[in-house]
């Protein structure tokens, strides 16, 4: 007897121990990070404070809209104005430019692996040498120390670098602490700083400034400073003080701590989730196995009021322990993506986890939130449970009909579709269109998942057809036992839906975007030869020196060279910003089939040409001729003409303009893209000559780029094969990402199948008594979880292909052309989750196999 | 002991100063007591006993369901306490049928499917001829695809039977099989039982508490604190409950 009542309290222990670790893991996630972000955003005040202490005002050009190093630059004769008004001490111009990379010792360029590299002037107000002096002459730069001492830089060598224009060679003459005297407080990006006029020679910025740094002199008040400056500049500048800056800076920082939050949080949405399905399985399961006991208490007297609150309290209890559990988890989280982060090259400053009331508040919802609302399902059930039920033998719990499932499902998916639609479509905000979106995520699933019972009947005795003819006995009780309970079958493989469902729909959209790229370099792009940073990762596309295009275009053998840059936000029209990219459009069309559907790219006066892919044609109303009023980032407003609407985005994207006029309203010369054609080749005799025609212009080409090591050249084979790749390991990051929820929906399968085992104890005792052999009980078992896990492989998988279909058939064309499904892929992902039903079989068949026959046969 | 000309026949299976303890020291229970006993083939034995006596434990040693702590369990040529776990569980399969007092048959599976189970699990077709003879005897033909929560509780009990008799084992324990049906069901499956040892020569041990049930046997041991007291040849209702009245005074 006690050892009966020991083994069932053993029974409930794993099962306490399994719910509440499904709670832990998505309090685990929550709490995390919430953590990570508040920490960063409170150790980025403090770095922004730092910054922006190392001026009491600082003057610069107005900006609306636009990258920061868009801005435009504050001319030598304002900055010596500034000089003159009274209570100015010292005046400390800057300037500063991306895509400064600094080439190692070994010939290699220090590249961080996703913040930028970049270039100033040396600041001595926020730059603190700590070893060697600051820059003074032309030919001298000074790095900062962890970029120094990270890649083992040495004072008084000279190193190559390349700048936004070209590579020459500077001598590290000093090493600096950035922020503060005595700690670097760097992010992970390369600083490498000059002498101010010869930052501004090798950045291009003619002779005007970013910024201007103010110090008050003595006995002077910073706002009585401040508002004179406003005066003497007027309109078009702005004078802020140290707080304001600081304050911005801290912005720009939250921008990105922000992206990083929505990211973590996506993955606690999709844990939290997921163990929402595995609780509420479980409940039903544990109620479905008290039958009797419960019609035993409403037989004594009970109420059904007593019976379904005990069956909450539980859950609620499973709640606060996982809540404590995950906030204390959370934590350690919190500090492993902090040590990941710094692995992976994005050093984050020290400093204390902040573990926010909102965090513990938010923790507690989560727990005891997904507890409750998952055992109200089963508390209404046991509720239901009549006093006969203790004396039936057979009773079991009223299944929900057909009919019923049918609706209630197909409402809940259609109600989601709708939601996900306009989560998609609607010009919103970000936030709500996150919320659209989740909410419509979650209805569509929850009504899969209300449907998805009617279907798994049929689709595991399908699926279990093959287990049968192969594996005997034992694969028939498998089969038959997944069978058994569709609703448990499709909860339990529900939970693995979710997760593959996610990574289908990212395959799908992936695969698509990977054909229309392969596409477009097949039909839209005519060049010879690609040039391109050598930078591969996850950053913005870094751009290299315009000077390499300049070289290129020089050599003997080259047709034309073409030119591309890009701006986010890089003009605004009707009050918002456009990204925008430029290139000599007399020659791009040469370069580059956009299909032009009317006009022509090249048909313009460059300064004032636009031309536009058809949508934003179509949502701004013009057509070819009219007229467009931009703005740029310098505040500068210019009329366009359009001159030729396109219909593939894949290379200028919406919005088009000349590079004489983008280098009217920017100073940043770096390029992001080239192309190249060789000359003679549609004259040659025969394709031998045109191959050789090409090899000596790429072996020319090739001594160019040798001298630049962040640039690099490709053909079209080579450039379509990189691209390719850049997408599939993007996708890859996201899939595995997403295949976390695996691990909790493996827990969930163990879960299931040890609570369905232990309710077959007494079946399994008589299967042992007739002779069945503890292997065969256990390969019963495995089958059993393999057939249920490949139908929730085969359910995520069809739910996320027809997911990715419609995603990329919503997402503009712009974007994506093609509808392409990596069959491959998802096979891929219907075994790995065969496998993952697998590894969850081996405790609950281990179990299973080592159950006392005698015990067994006498639980009922 | 009785004298018998059954005695001549040759032992289907037989304990040998068997015994067998549980838990140790003060809580320590001696469920069989060196138990000596045969079971004579084609013969059907009842053993009748107080409740605790240790007939549950004599048939689950014997059927090699449990292990003895002392002494020999033999089947045929077979002692059990020398064999492993896996070599008992191919014995159970192959050399012994069992019928538990109830649910011994597993749901999903229909009447027939629980019969050819244990060929199934050792994946042979089985003797169809004997198959179908065992079920024409269960009186079962036309119910056969029936799953087992549409069959009564006899009519389970008989397919019980029809399994322990499908692969023609040794020797077939039961343990109280009618302890759970009314006196005209259990006359059902006694009588199948019957007709098993009659026609077709298969050996039964079967427990009961019930002399009318144990009236169906050949022969009827007595067991009191894991030690057999008394056996009794060929007996009627009345003659056990004599002997009953006997032993509790
Ligand atoms: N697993 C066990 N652990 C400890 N003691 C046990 C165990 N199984 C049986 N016993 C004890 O062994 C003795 C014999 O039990 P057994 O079940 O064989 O009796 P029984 O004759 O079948 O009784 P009943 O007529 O009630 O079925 C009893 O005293 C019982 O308490
Ligand atoms: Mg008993």
């Amino acid at each position: 007897m006690f050892k009966l009542a020991l083994r069932s309290l053993i029974d409930k222990k794993l099962r306490f121990a399994l719910t509440t670790l499904v709670v832990v893991i998505g309090v685990m996630f929550v709490v995390g990070s919430f953590t990570l972000t508040d920490s960063l955003r409170s150790t980025f005040a403090g770095l922004a404070e730092d910054i922006a202490e190392g001026a009491d005002l600082t003057v610069r050009v107005d900006q609306s809209f636009g990258g920061d190093f868009d801005r435009a630059t504050v001319p030598a004769a304002v900055a010596e104005r500034i000089a003159g008004v009274e209570g100015v001490g010292r005046v400390q111009p800057e300037v500063a430019a991306i895509n400064v990379f600094i080439i190692d010792g070994d010939g290699e360029p220090i590249r961080p692996p996703g913040p930028p590299a970049l270039g100033f002037s040396f600041n001595p107000g926020a730059f603190f040498i700590t070893e060697g002096r600051q820059p003074a002459a032309p030919g001298e730069f000074a790095a900062d120390t962890a970029t120094a001492a990270g890649n083992g830089l040495r004072v008084g060598e000279t190193y190559e670098i390349n700048g936004p224009l070209n590579a020459e060679p500077f001598e590290l003459v000093g090493v600096f602490n950035f922020g503060a005297p005595d700690s670097h407080t760097g992010l992970g990006q390369t600083m490498a700083a000059f002498e101010l006029h010869e930052a501004q020679r090798f950045f291009g910025t003619q002779d005007g400034y970013q910024e201007i740094g103010v110090l008050v002199s003595a006995g002077s008040e910073i706002p009585e400073v401040q508002a004179r400056l406003a005066a003497e500049l007027g309109d078009g500048y702005s004078v802020v003080t140290a707080e304001v800056a600081a304050a911005e800076q801290e912005e720009d920082f939250n921008e990105v701590v922000d992206i990083f939050n929505t990211i973590l949080l996506v993955f606690a949405f999709i844990a939290v989730f997921v163990s929402t399905f595995i609780i509420n399985n479980t409940f039903q399961i544990i109620v479905g196995q008290r039958v009797r006991e419960i019609g035993l208490w409403r037989a004594i007297g009970a109420t059904p009021r007593q019976v379904s609150r005990s069956v909450i309290t539980e859950a609620a209890i499973v709640g606060v322990v996982s809540t404590a559990i995950g906030i204390g988890l959370g934590l350690v989280l919190a500090l492993v993506l902090r040590a990941i982060l710094d692995l992976i090259g994005f050093p984050l400053p020290p400093g204390p986890l902040t573990l926010q009331p909102r965090t513990v508040v938010l923790a507690m919802v989560v727990g005891l939130g997904v507890t409750t609302i998952s055992s109200i399902g089963p508390a209404v059930k046991a509720r239901r449970i009549s006093p006969v039920a203790a004396l039936t033998q057979d009773f079991r719990l009223g299944a929900t009909g057909l009919r019923r499932r049918l609706i209630a499902g197909g409402a809940a998916f259609a109600a989601g579709v709708v939601a996900l639609a306009a989560g998609m479509t609607g010009g919103l905000d970000t936030t709500p269109r996150f919320v659209l979106l989740g909410v419509g995520a979650v209805l569509a699933f929850v009504g899969i998942n209300i449907v998805s019972p009617v279907f798994a009947r049929p689709a595991a005795s399908v699926l279990g057809r093959p287990v049968r003819a192969l594996f005997g006995m034992p694969g028939r009780l498998a089969s038959d036992n997944a069978a058994r309970s569709p609703r448990r079958t499709a909860s339990t493989a529900g939970a693995l839906m979710i997760g593959l469902a996610l990574m289908g729909l990212a395959a799908v959209v992936g695969e698509s975007l990977k054909k229309t790229f392969v596409n477009i370099i097949e039909n839209a792009v005519e060049a010879d030869y690609y040039i391109q940073s050598a930078a591969t990762g996850f950053g913005p596309p870094a751009g290299f020196p315009a000077q390499v295009a300049d070289e290129i275009e020089a050599l003997d053998g080259i047709d034309s060279v073409v030119r591309i840059q890009f701006a986010f936000g890089g003009l605004s029209v009707d009050s918002e910003p456009r990204d925008i990219v430029a290139t000599d459009m007399a020659l791009a069309d040469s370069h580059f089939d956009s299909q032009v559907s009317s006009g022509d790219i090249a048909g313009g006066d460059p300064l004032t040409a636009l031309a536009l892919h058809s949508d934003s044609a179509t949502s701004l109303g013009v057509v070819v001729g009219d007229t467009v009023e931009a703005t740029f980032p310098d505040n500068q407003t210019e009329t366009l003409t359009l001159v030729a609407v396109y219909e593939d985005a894949a290379i200028y994207g919406n919005w088009l303009i000349d590079g004489a006029l983008w280098d009217r309203h920017f100073n940043r010369n770096d390029l992001a893209f080239a192309s190249v054609r060789v000359a003679g080749l549609s004259g040659a005799a025969d394709e031998s000559q045109q191959a050789a025609l090409l090899a000596s212009s790429r072996a020319a080409i090739d001594d160019v780029i040798e001298r630049y090591p962040t640039v690099k050249v490709e053909d079209k084979a080579e450039f379509r094969q990189t691209q390719e790749a850049q997408i599939t390991s993007f996708i890859r990051v996201i899939e595995v990402l997403i295949g976390l929820s695996f691990v909790i929906a493996l827990i969930g399968i163990i879960n299931t199948l040890s609570l369905s085992v232990f309710e077959r104890t007494h079946e399994i005792g008589l299967l042992r008594s007739v002779g069945m052999t503890r292997r065969q009980l256990r390969r019963s078992i495995y089958w059993e979880a393999l057939i249920v896990a490949v139908f929730g492989g085969l359910l995520g998988v069809t739910v996320g292909t027809v997911f990715g279909v419609a995603t990329t058939l919503a997402l503009p064309d712009s974007f994506v052309q093609v509808v392409a499904v990596p069959w491959l892929d998802l096979v891929v992902f219907v075994a790995i989750s065969a496998v993952a039903g697998l590894l969850a079989a081996i405790l609950p068949a281990v179990r299973a196999g080592r159950m006392n026959i005698l015990d067994a046969i006498s639980h009922e | 002991m009785t004298a018998s000309p059954a005695q001549a026949l040759a032992t289907a299976a037989r304990a040998v100063a068997a015994s067998k303890i549980y838990g140790s020291g003060d809580t320590e229970v001696r469920a069989l007591d060196a138990i000596d006993v045969d079971f004579e083939q084609g013969r059907f034995t009842a053993i009748m006993g107080p409740s605790g006596s240790g007939k549950s434990t004599l048939m689950h040693c014997m059927a090699g369901l449990d292990t003895v702590t002392s002494g020999q369990v033999i089947i045929g040529d077979t002692d059990l306490t020398t064999l492993s776990e896996k070599d008992l569980t191919l014995l159970r399969r192959d050399n012994v049928g069992f019928v538990f007092q109830a649910y011994n048959l597993v749901p999903t599976l229909t009447a027939i499917e629980n019969i050819t189970l244990p060929m199934d699990l050792a994946g042979s077709a089985g003797d169809t001829a004997w198959i179908d003879e065992v079920v024409g005897a269960t009186g079962l033909t036309d119910r056969v695809k029936h799953r087992p929560n549409e069959l009564s509780g006899g009519q389970q009990q008989r397919v019980a039977v029809a399994r322990a008799l499908a692969g023609r084992p040794q020797i077939i324990f039961a343990d109280e099989p009618t302890g759970n049906v009314d006196s005209n069901t259990a006359g059902e499956i006694l009588g199948f039982m019957r007709s098993a040892v009659d026609q077709m020569g298969q050996t039964i041990v079967m427990v009961t508490h019930d002399p009318v049930a144990a009236s169906y046997a050949d022969r009827v041991v007595f067991l009191v604190d894991g030690k057999i007291v008394d056996e009794l040849a060929d007996p009627t209702p009345q003659t056990i409950r004599d002997h009953m009245t006997r032993l509790g005074a």
